[in-house]
């Protein structure tokens, strides 16, 4: 169980603080973020998410840009501590519509109540935004979330995509809309986080979907939801580890791992693959799912790096979108570290590109080159002049690199899960409310060696 | 609720206090509400409100929950520190426990066995009684932590009044949260108790298990834990509980999964069947991997876990070390692990792979997961002798590039590679040396100079490599100068010619007459004495065939590790220690030493004062009657320090190194009289030292007197002082005179301090930051309370007229006022006496109705005055203080001080 439960802005103030048992000094929110601070134990430069200072333990979550922290004394499950912070913030969230230091600062009567119910002598009770809801009696006191930065994996249907409505993303569940009535919708998203390693001659060494069904239901009377997925969905991999399918954009979708909600139902889905649930408030995961099964990678990067005389080196990036050209990839950013002893760089873009900005960290020598967008099907080269003040000891592709992207593709997955139906048990005839089914495609760690 | 509640921590200049009260005691709902509201929004910003504590229990009595909500948070809060006045809440509470709604009920319960007060205690029971009982299992499963409350306050009462029972008979209920609360609060309680409590039995586990399907996430994590203690039976028992278990692994919760898998995992140990135990390993691989899926900070702790999985069970993810290649954008303490598990999963079937990634971390820029990418090229080299070969060209091609850091790195590594491998890879060691003047970290360089030596018949120009060391040998780091000592010595048995005689002459000199490092000199006098008597013999010793070693790859003792995997998915698999070495949980009642920076703990009889540490150290210690309060006031007890069986007589308090410093003042002649110093630096705090310190003024001149403890095992020297910035610019004026301290030895001393040296910008505050170090310990850091009043200075005396002239020249807004509703005046004569001992000047009293009204001046340097009237009822608690001065942002620091002054 924890003894304390605390909220740290990024320069340390406290914005929520509540002791639930008594048996930690009152100085430890200081202590705390001292050591946070000042880290370097381990040769390491970032202190680890959990660790003990004179016998108090400190967890703690970045969310936001805030400091989630708990604290205790004796031996509980880490895992439950940090999955616990993580979803203290999402309740909150949910209540708040959107998180910040301000939200919560004018909402701390609220957030007080809601942790009172959510732990109790240290002790979780529930996180569930749906049962919380007969126990708390606060409002929330909306901010304004134009500027603000969004939480959760749905925080990217914020960027820009005017297909989506971003209101899912900072609505609060518990607060009514300014005309009185609640709008009838009901948000499934389908975000996947893909992480792909190539080599350097272009083969891909490790491939990776982290994918989460996401829903976010606004709909009265809480109406059962059934979800059909792949008809030919498998789950587990068969035979060797290594017997990767070699079609990809064909054949059945495998996953390697799945895991549900607890309000999901399975009844059917070994049969029909199709999911049912009561959705309870709140955003919530209703499935995760784990894939190495061999997809198509969205972009193709081409890395060549070549000396150009004394002291003087050519670095020529390509990048290239296979995916259709319906299609459009957003916030595109590619990096590529230079070797230590590059003073200088001077760019060269395609003649007549727009929505393109380039530069060179001086600090880190790190190239870096952005893209407002990428259309399905086209391909981008960046040429770069790198000056040198020193000569290079061996090879210079092996003090550069590897090149790093990151992007986001909506209305795309790669792994070919789909939702095919959305289906919600009718109350009348005339009862058809909004359903968004959104899926989007991100970068997590996606590298190109060279 | 109306507006945005951040106003509520806008403040106005003065009287905040009086204005909540007088909002506090509203005849309007709203504005009663409103004024809560304010209250607490003082009470999370760490100002004192506790003086309101009547007035808001007055607002305790209402329907609205809300309302109700926020006064029983204030009430956990302040109870403590107002027990007397607590007691006026507990009708409403055991009201409340009756009412018809059961979220009241619950609440109430909640809440009261949050208040550890020992008077509310004894009403608590009844109503929680009732409540275990109740018909909600809302108030159910609230009862049912309540009881593990009651038992942290006090034990016996919980066993005597029955709970215990009550208690187990929720592990029946039929409501999954009140199962799963009853779980966590028995298994608490068994924790801190001695007795069997809270045994699972075949009947209870089948109960449990049952319970696990229907209970909330969190639920399922206390059923889990409590029934991970469950022996079971046999190898039948054992299979059916963890097909039981199985299910959760697909849970969404990764507390969950590892809670199933580490279930899982004890009973496998008594499956005998082969298959079975491969089907589970084959089921627990997935979601294993999936936790890597979550958020980084999870995703460490399930690194951790599973780096002590694979040491017992390495086939659950042998083909899944892809899995662990590190991100780009992992953070470094995920990378850092990753790299650990990679390299207890390398085989000769795939290290191929494992090389090619550490070879391109081993080009990234985080120079130290750079270090680690090729300390573990270096390990899989050690463990996998078909892999040797190819470990060693990567470490070569990495030399090549010459990046310095991991040119060191790979010669630490290739000179255990050498150990493991002896005479087998040698030729590389031309290339080594080509990298020999960069080498400026000392293991580098030891361990280069290891492999000169340990080669120097193969290496034609040893003597030159290592002559080229021996010029700054003196300025060496011992490490190197241990391993350049050695090597000389080979080199001299192994090529006793001309040059290598004079080098060894060289050194020996430098080694034994020239050096302070006994280390270093016993070992050149042992190897002096071996190469005089008996080279042959000195041959024999110092050339003699190592024994070859293995790879650690940082395996832990068997027995550490059977231990560490029976408390997977808790802290201690993520420390990698036992339970014992971290937990230091001690009952609530000895936490409140800590309360010290509470705003309000000096005020309180139950918190720590330094009057009160001297009469609980006055009474005998083995006194069963003081044994919770004299516990309460010791920080952690200190190791060394012996309770005395029988008086000790005063003047050997120091020299037996007794950490009880209430023993040590009084009588003692010699070091400065006056009253015990508070411990600002706990004996466990500072490794056995422990430091007591106050300001204090003396003749005009103000003096920081310190008391320092001994009771760590050394001998402690070196002591230097440090304050930072602060309000008043207080520094030290000389340096800190304390003598070398022995172990168990004490020394008291006075630092003159002057003002206005380093002043802090921002109002005034009485925040002393102080830093003391020592030559043997880190720098301990601690905080002290500036008392306004030993800045008082002699010459603040006012005459009447000029203190009626002062008092009108000065606009009202300087007025500010404070109530002091616990203090009392018991003789005037008394009061004025010691208030003229601090330089706070008598000036008139008058009466007024029954209250008599006392005018005071006083005045700190740089001529800042304070007009004070003091009005009080002689005899009866409460004091009110007004005080003009030109600087009224002093206020709250004079009120500190006064407050001081009246209660001493």
């Amino acid at each position: 169980m924890i003894s304390q439960f605390f909220v740290l802005s990024q320069r340390g103030d406290n914005i929520v603080f509540r002791d639930y048992r008594g048996e930690v000094a009152k100085g430890s929110a200081e202590i705390f973020f001292r050591k946070v601070k000042f880290w370097k134990e381990d040769g390491q430069e970032e202190a680890p998410p959990v660790f003990n200072v004179d016998g108090v333990n400190y967890f703690h979550v970045k969310v936001v840009g805030l400091l989630f922290v708990a604290t205790t004394r004796v031996n509980v499950s880490p895992s439950l501590v940090l999955e616990l912070l993580q979803r203290i913030a999402r309740v909150i969230k949910d209540y708040l519509g959107v998180l910040s230091e301000d939200s919560l600062r004018k909402n701390f009567v609220l957030v007080y109540e809601l942790l009172d119910e959510v732990i109790d002598f240290g002790y979780v009770q529930t996180t569930s935004t749906e049962v919380l809801k007969s126990y708390v009696f606060n409002e929330p006191i909306v901010v304004d979330a134009a500027r603000l930065q969004p939480l959760g994996p749905a925080a990217i249907f914020m960027q820009g995509s005017k297909r989506m409505p971003g209101t899912a993303v900072t609505k609060s569940v518990v607060a009514n809309e300014p005309g009185g009535r609640k709008r009838e919708e009901i948000f499934v998203d389908i975000i996947e986080k893909i992480s792909v390693t190539f080599s350097s001659s272009g083969y891909i060494l490790t491939s990776e979907i982290d994918g989460t069904i996401q829903m976010k239901s606004y709909l009265t009377g809480n109406p059962e939801i059934r979800l059909a997925l792949n008809e030919d969905l498998s789950i587990g991999r068969g035979g060797s580890v290594y017997d990767y399918r070699s079609s990809s954009g064909a054949g059945p979708v495998i996953l390697d791992d799945c895991n549900f909600h607890e309000s999901v139902r399975l009844d059917s889905f070994d049969m029909d693959r199709t999911l049912a649930l009561v959705p309870p408030d709140g955003e919530f995961p209703v499935m995760n799912y784990r894939m190495t099964q061999e997809f198509k990678p969205p972009f193709r990067i081409n890395c060549l790096i070549e000396e150009a005389g004394h002291l003087k080196a050519e670095v020529i990036l390509k990048v290239r979108a296979e995916f259709p050209s319906n299609i459009t990839a957003n916030t595109v950013v590619v990096q590529m570290p230079l070797p230590k002893y590059t003073t200088r760089a001077s760019f060269e873009l395609e003649p007549g590109v727009v929505g393109q900005r380039t530069d060179f960290k001086e600090a880190n020598k790190k190239l870096e080159w952005g893209l407002k967008k990428i259309v399905g099907g086209s391909e981008h080269t960046l040429r770069a002049k790198l000056t040198f003040s020193q000569e290079s000891h061996a090879n210079i592709t092996k003090e550069a690199g590897p090149v790093s992207m990151t992007f986001t593709i909506p209305m795309y997955n790669a792994s070919r899960l789909q939702v095919k139906y959305l289906q919600i048990a009718k109350k009348s005839s005339s009862y058809n409310p909004y359903r968004w089914v959104r899926y989007v495609t991100q970068a997590n760690s996606y590298v190109a060696r060279i | 609720m109306s507006g945005h509640d951040s106003k509520y921590f806008s403040t106005t200049k003065k009287g905040e206090i009086p204005e909540l009260k007088e909002e506090l005691n509203s005849q309007y709902k709203d504005k009663r509400k409103d004024a809560v509201k304010k209250v607490i929004a003082a009470m999370t910003v760490g100002k004192d409100v506790s003086s309101l504590f009547t007035d808001v229990v007055n607002c305790m009595q209402t329907e609205n929950l809300e309302l109700k909500k926020l006064v029983y948070l204030y009430l956990i809060n302040y109870a403590k520190s107002q027990p007397d006045l607590a007691i006026l809440a507990v009708n409403t509470f055991v009201k409340d426990s009756q009412d018809p709604n059961p979220l009241i009920r619950a609440l109430a319960v909640r809440t009261m066995g949050c208040i550890r007060v020992d008077k509310i205690t004894e009403y608590l029971c009844d109503p929680l009684q009732r409540c275990l009982k109740d018909d909600d299992p809302y108030v159910r499963k609230t009862a049912a932590i309540c009881v593990a409350k009651l038992y942290d306050i006090n034990a016996e009462l919980v066993e005597d009044r029955g709970f215990l029972e009550s208690l187990k008979d929720l592990i029946s209920d039929n409501n999954p949260m009140v199962v799963a609360n009853a779980v966590a609060a028995l298994a608490e309680i068994q924790e801190n108790s001695t007795r069997p409590i809270f045994e699972i039995t075949s009947h209870t586990l089948s109960k449990l298990l049952t319970a696990l399907n229907e209970c909330t996430e969190w639920g399922q994590v206390f059923i889990l834990d409590a029934l991970s203690r469950y022996k079971a039976a046999d190898a039948r028992e054992a299979e059916n509980i963890v097909e039981r278990v199985t299910p959760r692994l697909q849970h969404a919760n990764c507390a969950v999964v590892l809670s199933a898998v580490k279930m899982i995992l004890q009973q496998m140990e008594l499956i005998t069947s082969t298959d079975v135990v491969r089907n589970l390993c084959k089921k627990m691989a997935p979601p294993l991997v999936t936790l890597l899926s979550a958020e980084p900070e999870i995703q460490y702790v399930a690194l951790r876990n599973i780096n002590l999985i694979v040491q017992r069970r390495p086939t659950i993810l042998a083909h899944e070390i892809k899995v662990f290649f590190c991100k780009y954008n992992d953070p470094i303490y995920v990378k850092m692990e990753k790299l650990e598990i990679m390299i207890k999963l390398a085989s000769d079937r795939n290290i191929d792979q494992v090389l090619l990634e550490f070879k391109e971390y081993a080009t990234e820029v985080d120079v130290d997961f750079v270090r680690k990418a090729v300390r573990a090229i270096g390990r899989c080299a050690i463990k996998l002798e078909r892999a040797a070969e190819r470990c060693i060209s990567v470490l070569l091609e990495l030399i090549k590039i010459k990046v310095n850091y991991v040119v060191q790195e790979a010669i630490i590594v290739i000179k255990d590679i050498f150990r493991r491998y002896p005479n087998t890879y040698e030729s590389i060691i031309a290339t080594l040396c080509e990298s020999l003047d960069t080498l400026d970290e000392p293991e580098a360089k030891a361990s280069m100079i290891w492999i000169i030596g340990e080669y120097a018949e193969r290496i034609d120009n040893a003597d030159e490599l290592l002559e080229s060391f021996l010029e700054s040998f003196p300025e060496e780091p011992p490490q190197v100068q241990l391993q350049l000592l050695t090597a000389t010595v080979k080199l001299f048995l192994k090529k006793p010619t001309e040059g290598p005689q004079q080098m060894i002459q060289v050194v020996l000199n430098n080694a034994t007459v020239e050096t302070d490092n006994p280390d270093l000199r016993d070992r050149a006098y042992i190897y002096w004495r071996l190469l005089s008597t008996d080279p042959e013999a000195a041959k024999d010793v110092v050339l003699a065939e190592k024994p070859v070693i293995s790879d650690d790859s940082n395996q832990l003792d068997p027995s550490l590790l059977d231990e560490l995997l029976a408390n997977i998915a808790t802290l201690s698999s993520v420390y990698h220690k036992p339970p014992d070495t971290f937990v230091t949980r001690v009952k609530t009642a000895t936490q409140r030493t800590e309360d010290d920076d509470y705003p309000d703990g000096n005020e309180t009889g139950y918190a720590e004062s330094p009057a009160n540490a001297a009469d609980g150290g006055a009474s005998p210690p083995t006194s069963s009657s003081s044994v919770p309060y004299g516990a309460a006031r010791q920080p952690a007890p200190a190791p060394a320090a012996p309770a005395p069986a029988a008086p000790v007589p005063d003047l050997l308090g120091d020299l037996i190194g007794l950490d009880n410093n209430a023993i040590v003042p009084a009588d003692e002649p010699a070091t400065s009289s006056g009253p015990p110093l508070p411990i600002l630096l706990p004996a466990s705090t500072g490794q056995g030292l422990q430091i007591s310190a106050q300001l204090a003024g003396q003749d005009g001149q103000i003096f920081y007197s310190l008391l320092f403890e001994n009771n760590s095992q050394i001998t402690l020297d070196g002591f230097m002082i440090q304050f930072n910035k602060n309000s008043f610019g207080l520094a030290a004026a000389g340096p800190l005179q304390v003598p070398p301290l022995a172990p168990g030895a004490s020394t008291r001393t006075l630092l003159p301090m002057v003002l206005f040296q380093n002043m802090s910008a921002g109002p005034p505050s009485s925040l002393l930051q102080v830093a003391v170090k020592n030559n043997q310990q880190p720098v301990w850091y601690f905080n002290d309370k500036i008392l306004l009043h030993v800045f008082f200075t002699d010459d603040g005396r006012m005459e009447r007229t000029s203190f009626l002239e002062t008092w009108r020249s000065l606009p009202d807004s300087n007025e500010v006022l404070k109530e002091f509703p616990g203090i009392m005046v018991s003789s005037a004569e008394a009061t004025l006496d010691q208030l003229a001992a601090t330089n706070m000047f008598f000036i008139a009293k008058r009466k007024h109705a029954n209250q008599d009204v006392f005018y005071f001046s006083a005045k700190i340097p740089r001529g800042i005055p304070f007009l004070i009237e003091l009005t009080t009822v002689i005899g009866n608690p409460g004091v009110k203080c007004a005080i003009k001065t030109p600087n009224p942002e002093m206020a709250p620091l004079f009120f500190e001080a006064i407050e001081t002054l009246l209660k001493a």
